[in-house]
């Protein structure tokens, strides 16, 4: 039997080298950039210490706050459509017969692409004139629903999400497949002995033998949709008059397009205490749910 | 599996409902399955268009089939050097990942210590980093300890920024993996390191594989650290060369296609042998009992 | 408890060392001087990496650099463009300059003069005097960031308000082409009626319609001097009523519909194809259209098209036949390199923009700064067009060029604003409000 010793020795050899790597590449570099955020800076020559300067700038400045609001809509538009699709599918696409396996591999295909190639296709799906949307549209006799998807500032966010959600369900689906897989057969055979089935066993059985890894994934969700960069960058780059800015691609500009480094990582500390924020939240929600 | 066959012949009719409605959800998880695979079959299109092809006749199949862009791409992205680099680079930093957080998670999970909680913490924030901005920090920091310029200067940073993620979807999957195990094992007088090889990583293999893939994508695909920690031509990753065909006041489609048509097989070709992992620990997942 | 606190001292043992180590100066110099037949080291970066004409002929003078060169070590990187910027200015940040790099004309290099990253490269112009002279006028002035100091030598010129149009097109709905505002309107109109796009525009990266549409039709509104000093903030600002009427004139033309819908979304390329494929009557575009056609048009669908100059405007003060542009970038030197390594740097600089690369660049179909005797069988018969077409016009600022950084971004923003239906008055005051706060710092 183990010793208390060697549980201990355990635990520092075990832990240690992913802290320490994690230490050193991610934090030390986040509390660096943050200590930026207090300087007016350009990235090179001089920088002077401005205190709070920027992020007053920044809860002044509308295209933050219009910002933000676009990484709501992502937030929620990822939390309410790519965990269920993804959980509904898992448990749809849990068998391992040949059509399973197919759709699976299908349902990833969009993110083993890269973004350029997702952002391309649907540039051309959205596109003003040649689009499939909008030749669907007409074919439908709707012909009056067709626009500009990207440019019409009332819907391009909606419309750059679709992708972005379309994108992303493959994960979430790997994830839950591989959490479902986890649950012993005996749980099923019991259910079924049970008479449990459908929606009873989904919400009796299995829901609760995965949640943990369903509050895993909104909380990807949330922290994901909240870095969100490379799709945007790539549709519309954050335009037309930055009505599709979200707060990455507004740090991207502001450090390297403006030459604001300062003010860049300001903004970037800002995303991670808003993404810490919105996690808080949801670990008090899920917890409550749970218990 | 024949779970319909096993009911009593009584609900028959319910059986023929039940029938028809996964034939319907058949049919639509098929036209799903469509649309995700369609940008596949578009990318593999226009990689052998000519750029005026391109934009004539953007869905329809190549007027005239040109294997030119591949090799012009191929050639001018130096690609071969790349594919190797990135391979490397790859591969090494998912077994890193792999390594250093199951261990992490497992000791997480099941251990008691001071911190502890601090430490899941501080882990969880790693999920929330925007990687631009620690990009001059971490530039600043290599060049001081002299790991810029070599495959360290992406797989350190590659795995340590993939940590959290796979943390903590380690320690979601081990939470629901009985602990009775491990009380059997320790009676039998295992350590816990042959508690953790024996017992603990076969039965994450299914967690293993879906992290190995996450982080197969994330590092094949990254262009912000391979872009400015690597200088030397011969240690450049392959996002690189997809990048080279476009410059700010025009893109040769044709080449950029071309390019990333062969950026995207192994990565395919990994997702599906990864896929049949997690189905394995599927069996052995079973098998446990 | 003891393994807790051995963790934590480690940790803080190794943050420490590691905070420290980012804190200290590197001493190191990238092109350090070497005696006597030690090979020297040289590093040169560019964004010339892919696979178009002129891309291609700057790589060959670097390799030529490289042959005639055997004492140097020359570790030429291309860089992906898409990326070049960032790259540039992570290096910047931890001062990591390489020896020779290529610069943007604009912002970008008097940001890293500002910052003293780089060092004036006259002597090698003077020692060269019949490859100084050719310049055109004006070509130093992007570079010229002290009375006689010259910090680049332009690798090409942005022409960047050339009226492309499609003379079939015209001819076929028997339409004037357009020389005043009026003829501009009754073009637009008729085309419309018709079906076509008047005017193709791919806004996506919003600087497409600041740098080929604003600056010129701003210049023939308000005139040169105007926008200069509203530039400098001496004298002029851009809530003027001038200004506001020149981008009232972009904005008739949102009005009128003269942009194909969603011109905000596509791409500068896929505008060209819309144009080159016949949807579109014109497009107002830059040289870098000549540049992208010739690799990806035949001859065939670029015989119909003509160029010319943007039509002029009732009671404007600027000239009319004149178009915007102006030096594009060129290679700088940075202000480490010294010695040995500085001599060949500047050799390095001669031959990748001297006489013979201006004239092979001239003839990969993209327009360049210096009177260069071209070859009309080895480029684009529209190429040489536009190339007699820019050498007889006059050349006007383009607004990115003069304006900071952030407030280029403003008006790029702001353009597309008001192709969105925003107020010019608005436009003008942001454009005011930005370039106030970089004049006075």
């Amino acid at each position: 039997m183990p010793t208390a010793m060697r549980s201990k020795g355990f635990i520092a050899i075990a832990l240690l080298p992913a802290l320490l790597l994690f230490l050193i590449f991610v934090i030390i570099p986040v509390f660096w950039s943050a200590y930026y955020g207090f300087f007016s800076w350009k990235g090179f020559g001089e920088a002077t210490f401005i205190g709070l300067d920027n992020y007053k700038e920044m809860f002044k400045d509308p295209i933050f706050w219009r910002a933000l609001r676009n990484n709501l809509i992502l937030v929620v538009s990822s939390i309410i459509g790519q965990v269920p699709i993804a959980l509904v599918l898992a448990i749809v696409l849990f068998k391992n017969s040949l059509f399973s396996r197919f759709i699976r591999s299908a349902v990833f295909m969009p993110m083993v692409l890269s973004t350029v190639v997702v952002g391309l296709i649907w540039g051309y799906i959205y596109h003003p004139q040649f689009g499939i949307a909008n030749h669907v549209l007409e074919m439908l006799g709707l012909e009056s629903w067709t626009r500009a998807w990207l440019s019409d500032p009332k819907v391009n966010m909606l419309a750059i999400s679709i992708p972005i959600n379309w994108a992303n369900v493959g994960p979430y689906l790997v994830i839950f497949i591989a959490a479902l897989q986890n649950i012993s057969p005996e749980i099923h055979d019991a259910a079924k002995i049970d008479g449990s089935s459908g929606w009873n066993k989904l919400r009796n059985i299995t829901l609760p033998m995965i949640w943990s890894t369903v509050v895993v994934t909104i909380v990807l969700c949330i922290s994901g949709s909240l870095k969100a960069f490379d799709h945007v960058i790539v549709m519309t780059g954050g335009g037309p008059a930055q009505s599709t800015e979200l707060l990455a691609t507004y740090m991207y500009n502001s450090t390297f397009s403006v030459y604001r480094y300062g003010y860049g990582s300001a903004v970037s500390t800002m995303i991670m205490i808003v993404s810490a924020i919105l996690i808080a939240i949801n670990y008090f929600a899920t917890r409550r749910k749970s218990s | 599996m024949n779970l319909q066959t096993t009911g009593i012949g009584s609900a028959s009719g319910k059986r023929t409902i039940m029938k028809g409605l996964s034939g319907f959800v058949k049919l639509l998880l098929l036209g799903y399955a469509i649309l995700t695979l369609y940008p596949l079959y578009w990318l593999f299109t226009s990689a052998f268009k000519s750029n005026q092809d391109f934009f004539t006749n953007p869905y329809g199949l190549p007027k005239e089939w040109m294997s030119e862009n591949i090799f012009r791409a191929w050639e001018l992205g130096n690609m071969g050097r790349a594919m190797l680099n990135s391979t490397v680079v790859t591969i090494i930093s998912v077994a890193l990942t792999i390594l250093l957080s199951v261990l992490a998670a497992y000791v997480l999970s099941r251990f008691q210590f001071p911190f502890k909680k601090a430490v899941v913490v501080l882990f969880t924030t790693g999920l929330l980093i925007p990687i631009h901005s620690t990009l001059v920090p971490l530039f600043i920091m290599m060049k001081n300890i002299g790991l810029l310029d070599t495959y360290g200067a992406l797989i350190l940073p590659y795995t340590a920024f993939e940590l959290p993620i796979a943390i903590f979807l380690s320690m979601a999957y081990m939470s629901s993996i009985p602990r009775e195990i491990e009380e059997a094992a320790m009676i039998d007088g295992s350590g816990w390191w042959g508690i953790f090889g024996r017992m603990i990583l076969p039965l994450c293999m299914p967690i293993v594989a879906t992290i190995s893939i996450l982080a197969f994508l994330r590092f094949w695909n990254d262009f912000s650290f391979a872009l400015v920690f690597i200088n030397t031509q011969a240690l450049k990753t392959l996002p690189l060369s997809l990048s080279l065909f476009s410059d700010g006041f025009g893109t040769d489609y044709a080449l950029t296609m071309g390019a990333m048509a062969i950026a995207v097989i192994p990565t395919i070709v990994a997702y599906l042998i990864l896929q049949e992992q997690i189905m394995k620990g599927m069996v052995a997942g079973s098998i446990k009992g | 408890m003891r393994p807790g606190r051995k963790i934590g001292l480690v940790l803080l043992a190794m943050s420490l060392l590691l905070a420290a180590c980012g804190g200290g100066k590197s001493s190191e110099k990238a092109g350090e001087s070497t005696n006597g037949s030690e090979k020297v080291k040289l590093t040169i970066w560019h964004n010339f990496a892919g696979d178009d004409l002129r891309a291609k002929a700057v790589r060959s003078y670097i390799d030529q650099f490289a042959q005639d060169h055997p004492e140097v070590t020359l570790d030429a990187q291309a860089i992906p463009p898409d990326g070049y910027r960032q790259r540039l200015s992570t290096v910047a940040a931890a001062n990591e300059m390489p020896d020779v790099f290529f610069v943007y004309a604009g912002s970008q290099s008097s940001e890293l003069h500002q910052a003293k990253l780089l060092q004036p490269i006259t002597e090698v112009l003077d020692a060269h005097p019949e490859w100084k002279e050719k310049f055109l006028p004006g070509a130093f002035d992007p570079f010229e960031f002290e009375e006689g100091q010259i910090y680049s030598a332009p690798l090409g010129m942005s022409a960047t308000s050339i009226l492309y149009y499609n003379k079939a097109l015209f001819e076929k709905h028997n339409v004037k082409v357009p020389t005043t505002w009026d003829e501009m309107m009754t073009a637009i109109k008729t085309f419309n009626d018709n079906g076509i796009t008047p005017i193709a525009l791919g806004n996506k990266a919003p600087w497409v319609a600041q740098s080929t549409i604003l600056g010129s039709l701003a210049d023939r509104v308000t005139g040169t001097e105007w926008f200069k000093n509203a530039a400098a903030q001496q004298g002029a600002k851009f809530t003027d009523p001038e200004f506001i009427e020149a981008l009232g004139y972009f904005k008739q033309l949102v009005d009128n519909k003269a942009f194909q819908e969603g011109a905000n979304s596509i791409d500068n390329t896929q505008a060209e194809q819309y144009f080159i494929q016949g949807n579109a009557a014109m497009m107002i575009s830059g040289a870098w259209t000549l540049t992208n056609l010739a690799a990806s048009s035949t001859e065939e669908q670029m015989k119909d098209i003509e160029v010319t100059t943007l039509p002029a405007i009732p009671g404007g003060k600027g000239e009319a036949n004149t178009i915007s542009g102006g030096a594009g970038g060129g290679l700088a030197l940075s202000s480490r390199t010294e010695g040995k390594a500085k001599e060949l740097a500047l050799e390095l600089i001669y031959t990748v923009s001297g006489p013979e690369a201006q004239k092979s660049i001239a003839e990969s179909n993209s327009m360049v700064m210096y009177d260069a005797e071209i070859d009309q069988s080895k480029v684009t018969s529209l190429y040489y067009k536009a190339y007699n077409l820019v050498k007889s016009t006059g050349i006007t600022p383009v607004y990115d060029a003069y304006l900071s950084a952030e407030a280029a971004e403003v008006i790029n923003n702001g353009l597309q604003e008001i192709m969105m239906g925003g107020s010019v008055e608005d436009v003008a005051k942001k454009l005011q409000d930005a370039q106030a706060r970089s004049a006075t710092p």
